[in-house]
């Protein structure tokens, strides 16, 4: 099987920040890992290398130092990487990502199998693998929690829907995001390690992928941000003291009075 | 020593220093304070009253009402600890730092911090990481702990290998002796040879000398980079067998050699939902390097790794993310508590070696767990040559049994520790739960002399009684 897995490097901490202005995500000063849904598709992909034979490609958009991500994809056991990195991809939204992803796995070509996780932790969209699905033509299964048979040039999957699971068949080549119940992702070895550290990368840009500029990076994307707003709690307490009849009577009328504001009572205490 | 009880006067006259609402008696509410992390059906005890002083003079104020009545007072942490330090041994007044939790001041210039007593350890490390500074003396239980705890009892940890154990940062004490002075000890002076450093009795004093009502503690530039190494190994032994080479004959020291059996792994990773390739290990080694630069870092890890594959490892797994890092530690801290879940009749213990005996202490060990039919899982600071030998109950055995077996076979494993050069506790302490077997590796002159100098602070014994000396 040739098996493609898609990954996105994404800034090691739980607190993204975004920039008001631009309202792209600051990655600045942030050290960057595989994004860790990521690590699910990889471990899929690695698995079903073991059991079926072939070998597993790991593409990866972003900037230069998303090589470490690459890395890692191959300390785990992946046996190629490919990163499309240039200034024309800056700023591109799930849309333009969607076209570069789908362009690069086409180049690889020959594949039975396109990998990604749910969904990215930064940007939180989960687009740009159904994106590339649509783009390629591809069939697809989201939230795929399990893989039941490979028979046939057919897949048969399992995906998690809100009221259980759902099983599909579909035919090969397909693509499929995975969630956590997939898999535990492996640990990279020592000796993986030293293996991805020597290994060649694939370095592509859109000019070797013979891309549409108009369709790449801030001017080919779609989205715009055009507010960013923190919601704020605005809950707070009141605590009321009461020491004797008197402070009963009036904490008991300002909870009435509060209650009524609310509208969560009818004037004149009628419940 | 016969202690008076908490009578409404005693109430009256606590209420008077603290205020109503720092007094609490309503039984359930008191129940918080009755137990620390040792199994509370065997170690717990009620308080007779809980206070929660705000300042050092309400404290001075308290000890001094408690003297003059001979009600027993003990001092209370996050309640984390592991040898009933906390507990109220004969009831009397349990009087918990929690509401003195201010971080005072962060002294740049001398690289130190001024706290409270009821500060928690790792809310510290938050503050100033961005600074690029750390307290490196911390426990396991850093999310939780207090650090007039970790003072008390002179707390270890998973980095004791390269930084210490919490004593070594200590520079300052403020302290309320039990009859109610205030003292000063030390201060921010990296070197002081006046007199006696009466600081250093109360690290590790667990609250019988007195209660630690501020603290000056040195920081670290905090290291950059770290990479984990999980080194998987066929048996116990194998792996036990490498700690002491790692910096012998690796020339790199760790921050971290943890130790953890199969059986340790299993009920973790069982208790986490992880998995980690246990299957066909018998034991793993959790070793961490720290430093500056990554390629230094990435260069002893790989040293080590190397060192570990030529003495049999059955693989290495690198991690270096926090991703990665997060999900073999968090087996690694969460032993304890998956433990308890499993079985919460437990003996956890805490034996200290010189590291080169490590290896000579796990048949010993075995042999222990097979005369007496219980399972004996083992983790731990192997690096510290520490080890928590965890005696687990047989689910046949009654209790009463189960008492008696485990009194028997913690004095075999107390006086093989001693036999090999090593003693009954390395980071958890004395308290209630080993007192009984204190003699087996303190001497009766260590020990007049201890009592004296207790008698010296606590000339009325009211001080956490029933703790560290056997009774």
């Amino acid at each position: 099987m040739k098996i493609i897995v898609m990954i996105k490097q994404v800034p090691e901490t739980s607190e993204v920040k975004m920039d008001e202005h631009s309202g792209t995500m600051v990655r600045e000063g942030v050290e960057s890992i595989i994004n860790p849904l990521d690590l699910y598709a990889i471990e899929t992909g690695i698995k079903l290398k073991e059991e079926y034979g072939g070998q597993v490609i790991a593409i990866t958009m972003g900037p230069p130092k998303a090589e470490k991500a690459l890395r890692e994809a191959l300390a785990m056991g992946c046996d190629e990487g490919v990163l499309i990195s240039g200034k024309e991809f800056a700023g591109s939204d799930t849309v333009a990502t969607a076209y570069v992803l789908a362009q690069a796995v086409k180049a690889v070509g020959g594949y039975d199998l396109v990998l990604a996780g749910e969904r990215a932790t930064d940007g939180d969209t989960g687009q740009v693998g159904p994106g590339v699905a649509a783009l390629l033509n591809l069939p697809l299964s989201t939230y795929t929690s399990g893989i039941v048979n490979i028979d046939n040039n057919k897949i048969t999957v399992e995906r998690l829907i809100e009221e259980g699971y759902e099983v599909l068949e579909l035919p090969l080549p397909a693509l499929l995001t995975v969630v956590k119940e997939i898999s535990f992702p492996r640990l990279p070895t020592l000796r993986g390690k030293q293996r991805a550290k020597k290994q060649e990368l694939q370095f592509w840009t859109g000019k070797s992928l013979d891309l549409d500029i108009g369709k790449l990076g801030l001017k080919g994307s779609p989205t715009r941000v055009v507010k960013i707003e923190h919601p704020k709690v605005l809950r707070q307490g009141k605590i009321c003291r009461v020491t004797d009849e008197e402070t009963l009577v009036e904490a008991l009328d300002s909870l009435e009075k509060f209650l009524s504001e609310k509208k969560l009572i009818a004037k004149e205490g009628k419940v | 020593m016969k202690y008076n009880p908490v009578t409404t006067d005693v109430i009256t006259e606590l209420i008077a220093i603290v205020g109503e609402k720092n007094v609490i008696l309503d039984p359930e509410r008191m129940e918080a304070y009755s137990h620390d992390e040792t199994p509370s059906a065997q170690y717990g005890r009620m308080p007779e009253v809980v206070v929660t002083p705000v300042n050092t003079s309400q404290i001075a104020e308290i000890m001094k009402l408690a003297n003059k009545r001979l009600v027993p007072v003990t001092p209370r942490g996050a309640g984390s600890g592991l040898s009933g330090g906390a507990i109220p041994q004969y009831g009397g007044i349990v009087l918990s730092v929690e509401k003195m939790n201010r971080i005072l001041e962060i002294d740049y210039k001398n690289m130190m911090v001024v706290l409270e007593p009821g500060v928690v350890t790792n809310e510290v490390n938050e503050l100033i990481a961005k600074d690029g500074l750390f307290f490196a003396g911390y426990p396991m239980s850093l999310e939780s702990c207090y650090i007039g705890g970790n003072i008390a009892e002179n707390a270890g940890g998973g980095r004791a290998v390269k930084y210490g154990v919490t004593g070594r940062y200590i520079m300052g004490l403020e302290v309320v002796l039990p009859t109610g002075e205030i003292l000063e000890l030390g201060g921010k002076r990296v070197k002081d040879v006046t007199g006696y450093d009466l600081k250093q009795l109360f690290i590790g004093s667990e609250g019988t000398l007195g209660i630690i009502t501020k603290a000056i503690i040195k920081l670290l530039p905090l290291p950059k980079q770290k990479v984990d190494l999980l080194v998987l190994f066929k048996d116990v032994q194998t792996a036990i067998d490498l700690v002491p080479e790692i910096m012998t004959k690796g020339r790199v020291v760790p921050t971290s050699i943890e130790f953890m059996d199969k059986l340790s792994v299993q009920t973790s990773c069982a208790y986490l939902n992880e998995q980690l390739p246990y299957q066909e290990a018998g034991a793993m080694l959790l070793i961490e390097v720290d430093g500056n630069h990554e390629q230094q870092v990435e260069e002893d890890a790989e040293i080590i790794g190397e060192l570990c594959y030529r003495h049999g490892a059955l693989e290495v797994y690198v991690a270096d993310n926090y991703t990665t890092q997060e999900r073999v530690w968090s087996v690694r801290r969460n032993i304890a508590e998956a433990f308890k879940v499993y079985s919460p009749h437990q003996s956890l213990e805490d034996v200290v070696l010189p590291i080169a005996e490590i290896p000579n202490l796990m048949p010993y060990i075995e042999e222990i767990s097979q005369k007496y039919g219980i399972k004996i899982p083992v983790y731990g600071h192997a690096g510290d040559g520490n080890l928590h030998l965890t005696l687990v109950k047989n689910p046949e055995s009654t209790m009463e049994e189960w008492y008696e077996t485990e009194d028997k076979a913690l004095r075999e494993v107390y006086m093989i520790a001693k036999k090999l050069g090593g003693t009954i506790s390395g980071e958890h302490g004395i308290g209630s739960k080993r007192n009984k077997y204190l003699d087996l590796v303190c001497s009766p002159e260590e020990l007049r002399i201890m009592k004296a100098l207790k008698q010296v602070f606590d000339p009325n014994g009211i001080m956490n009684p029933g703790k560290i000396f056997p009774t």
